[in-house]
């Protein structure tokens, strides 16, 4: 590694450990660590973003501009959003907005029926019996009650409160109502079990690619985080 | 006049695109016109790729002009840390132009990558992983079996976690084949109706911006 | 006070379970234990649907959608190049793209990571990567009619124009599959809309962890040929494909991690039972 590599991975290591100090006391370090995150976030979102108008629009224009000529509409569509600080001129925005609202509306709106509907309705129409194969019945089964329950537990307008003696349709619509709450349960079971994976997952790659890389570096960070945090304590 | 050009034209703009681009997509009139209907359809997504870029843009410059009106306010610490944001903003966007004016890609230039690989990498990563030890302290703190739901919530939670890791095999190799009858059979089926649901609300927003009932996108003035 | 109201004063102290999890990521990782991986079907699944000739050709393209921050690297990256490797090894073409910013960063990183696997192939003709597209949705539609039509030149420059891999492979029809490896949730629908329901291009996601429950309908209904999620999933592939990785080497750290916090979560509700039960006792 040559001397700028090592100085920028020691860097990263006292980032890191300076933005981990959050969790045990807001401290200046992790002031410091926080806004120097968002200086860079910010630069590199407007930069990547330069980099796609470059491929995407000026790069093109500049190849063939008889047959791209209408890349230059976006372009002054998108210039128009800085008149929203124009206490004048702020609509002048709403025509490039418009065009992107309309669009990724109009993209998700002529397949999302498709997509999310349809093939899913078709997925939930499964054989209820099965007789070679009892393991796929009940899976069958649980699936459907699931499904229907979940979908029943949407309804908030349908299944007004049932007051004083419940009709039937009441009756059947609260056991598909608690079938679709159970259903819930165990999603978002996997869903917590799955989310401290990725969790801890995040923390070991931060491991092994800042602290082991650079230990002494992540050793003094922390020497410093924890002086930080005791003024930080002191103070209050 | 104010009140058509600020916000009919802008609406009848978005009621167009939505229905031509939706119509032609469906119905087949003739073959030039459903080429040329490609054409704009592929010109119009060109277009919002170009708008969004854009877009970010402006995002990133809202910041910088945030933190030089909070510079302004005088107080010391708020000088330094707004000055340090702004600092690193205009270094990252000069680099960036430098590459750009030098006709090399901005993510190649040599300073540029230094600093998103050694400051915005690590950083970013950090930000995003702090969350796992508000989740270990709210695993004890919080997650309390309160009524039957929630009990069969932990249970599964448990199963789980054993099948995602070796600790499940090393207690009975039984635990992984459940774990992924879990994931497919009864997440699946609870999971289904929200699928569903983002495709309803998918139609009824693209609905509510054609017929011009939604327009918190032309934001809150008149 | 009792020895449970003693626990739970010393287990209240939010700064020691980030420290007693610290440690329990921390040591496995310096002393590795070596802890049982398991192959789970789904996983088998996607192995045996790559190395099936008849559904992914040798030499045929694949599109590879690469939508994850540094901080998911850990358990989208292994996946990646797990899948890579055997992509490889099958001669398919690989084109990268991203639809996020952190897409340059991220495949830097895995190129850095992944020296031996890129190793004796030529960018240009055996990969390409686009760079970052803006537009979301918008930008996947442009591109699955046509590549060269939506970015003119790639990451580092290059014409797309001029590299015959994009020459070859322009449209979504030219591609045998698309991998979505994404730490965010609507890429993966994002895909389905404007790649598989138009063009029924067959498309497999890599996800994290978190996201998988949220995606597996999609799954299920035959609308992806199927998913890895998250580390375990990647070392599962690891050990498939013969190469050890990241996913291989977070193993234990992950047993342990989780094992602290089911102890947490059972100290927890054993704690909470017993206050329950005592002043339910003192009210009587």
């Amino acid at each position: 590694m040559s001397e700028v590599e090592v100085m920028g991975a020691w860097l990263a290591a006292v980032v890191v450990v300076w933005i981990y100090s959050f969790v045990y006391k807001d401290n200046v370090l992790y002031r410091f660590a926080e806004h120097l995150f968002v200086g860079t976030a910010a630069g590199y979102s407007i930069a990547l973003s330069l980099d796609s108008l470059n491929k995407t629009a000026f790069v093109p224009l500049g190849k063939d501009i008889v047959t791209n000529w209408h890349l230059i509409i976006p372009l002054l569509l998108g210039l128009t959003f800085f008149l929203k600080y124009s206490k004048k001129y702020y609509w002048v925005a709403r025509y490039g907005i418009g065009v992107n609202v309309a669009v990724g509306a109009a993209l998700a709106l002529r397949t999302a029926p498709m997509a999310n509907i349809i093939k899913q309705i078709n997925a939930a129409i499964v054989p209820l019996w099965t007789p070679t194969d009892l393991q796929t019945t009940f899976n069958n089964w649980l699936m459907v009650l699931i499904t229907l329950g979940g979908l029943t537990y949407f309804i908030f307008t349908l299944f007004p409160k049932a007051e004083g003696k419940s009709t039937s349709v009441h009756k059947i619509y609260r056991a598909f109502f608690l079938i679709g709450v159970y259903g819930m349960m165990v999603g978002f079971g996997a869903l917590f079990a799955n989310t401290i994976m990725t969790r801890v997952g995040f923390l070991i790659g931060i491991y092994l690619q800042y602290f082991q890389p650079q230990p002494y570096a992540a050793i003094i960070a922390v020497v410093l985080a924890v002086i930080a945090i005791a003024y930080a304590m002191r103070r209050k | 006049m104010g009140a058509v050009v600020r916000r009919n034209i802008p609406q009848i703009i978005v009621t167009i695109i939505i229905l031509l681009m939706v119509i032609f997509y469906f119905f087949y009139i003739s073959s030039e016109v459903r080429t040329a209907f490609n054409t704009w359809d592929k010109a119009l997504t060109d277009w919002v790729v170009v708008i969004t870029a854009m877009a970010a843009i402006v995002g990133g410059v809202d910041i910088l002009r945030y933190h030089v009106n909070q510079s302004r306010k005088k107080e010391p610490k708020q000088v330094f840390f707004s000055g340090i944001v702004m600092i690193m903003e205009v270094i990252m966007v000069a680099f960036a132009v430098i590459a750009l004016s030098s006709g090399i890609s901005i993510p190649t230039q040599q300073n540029f990558q230094w600093l998103y690989t050694y400051i915005y990498a690590p950083s970013d990563a950090a930000m995003y992983s702090i969350l796992i030890f508000y989740i270990a302290s709210a695993s004890y703190r919080a997650f309390r079996v309160r009524n039957p739901p929630a009990l069969l919530l932990l249970v599964v939670a448990i199963l789980v976690m054993l099948g995602n890791t070796s600790l499940g095999e090393l207690l009975w190799s039984g635990l992984l084949p459940i774990r992924d009858w879990i994931m497919t059979v009864p997440n699946t089926a609870a999971f289904r109706p929200i699928t569903m649901g983002l495709g309803f609300g998918i139609i009824i927003l693209g609905l509510r911006l054609l017929l011009g009932k939604e327009t918190t996108w032309m934001g809150r003035r008149e | 006070m009792t020895a449970i109201e003693k626990i739970d004063k010393i287990l209240s102290t939010r700064q020691l379970l980030y420290t007693l999890l610290i440690i329990a990521i921390i040591l496995p990782l310096i002393y590795p234990v070596g802890l049982p991986i398991g192959i789970s079907s789904r996983t088998k699944a996607v192995y045996d649907y790559i190395q099936d000739d008849s559904k992914v050709p040798p030499g045929s393209h694949v599109l590879i959608e690469i939508y994850y921050e540094v901080a998911a690297r850990a358990e989208l990256e292994p996946q990646v190049i797990a899948l890579m490797k055997q992509l490889f090894e099958k001669n398919c073409k690989l084109v990268f793209l991203s639809t996020i910013t952190y897409g340059p960063l991220a495949f830097q990183f895995l190129q850095a990571s992944a020296p031996d696997v890129f190793e004796g192939k030529t960018y240009g003709e055996d990969y390409v990567f686009l760079g970052y597209i803006a537009g979301q949705e918008s930008a996947v539609a442009s591109l699955a009619k046509s590549i060269t039509g939506t970015v003119a030149t790639d990451n580092y420059g290059n014409p797309t124009s001029s590299l015959p891999l994009i020459v070859e492979a322009n449209d979504a029809s030219a591609y045998a599959l698309v991998i979505v490896a994404s730490s965010g949730t609507d890429t993966f629908g994002w895909y389905v809309r404007q790649w598989y329901t138009p063009y029924h291009t067959p498309l497999l996601f890599g996800a994290l962890s978190v996201i998988a429950p949220s995606i597996e309908p999609y799954v299920n209904a035959g609308q992806a040929v199927g998913m890895l999620t998250g580390q375990r999933s990647a070392a599962e592939y690891e050990l498939l494909v013969g190469r050890k990785g990241l996913g291989i080497a977070s193993m234990d750290a992950q047993s342990f991690a989780h094992g602290l916090i089911l102890v947490f979560i059972i100290v927890g509700n054993i704690v909470f039972a017993y206050t329950k039960l005592s002043k339910r006792g003192e009210k009587k």
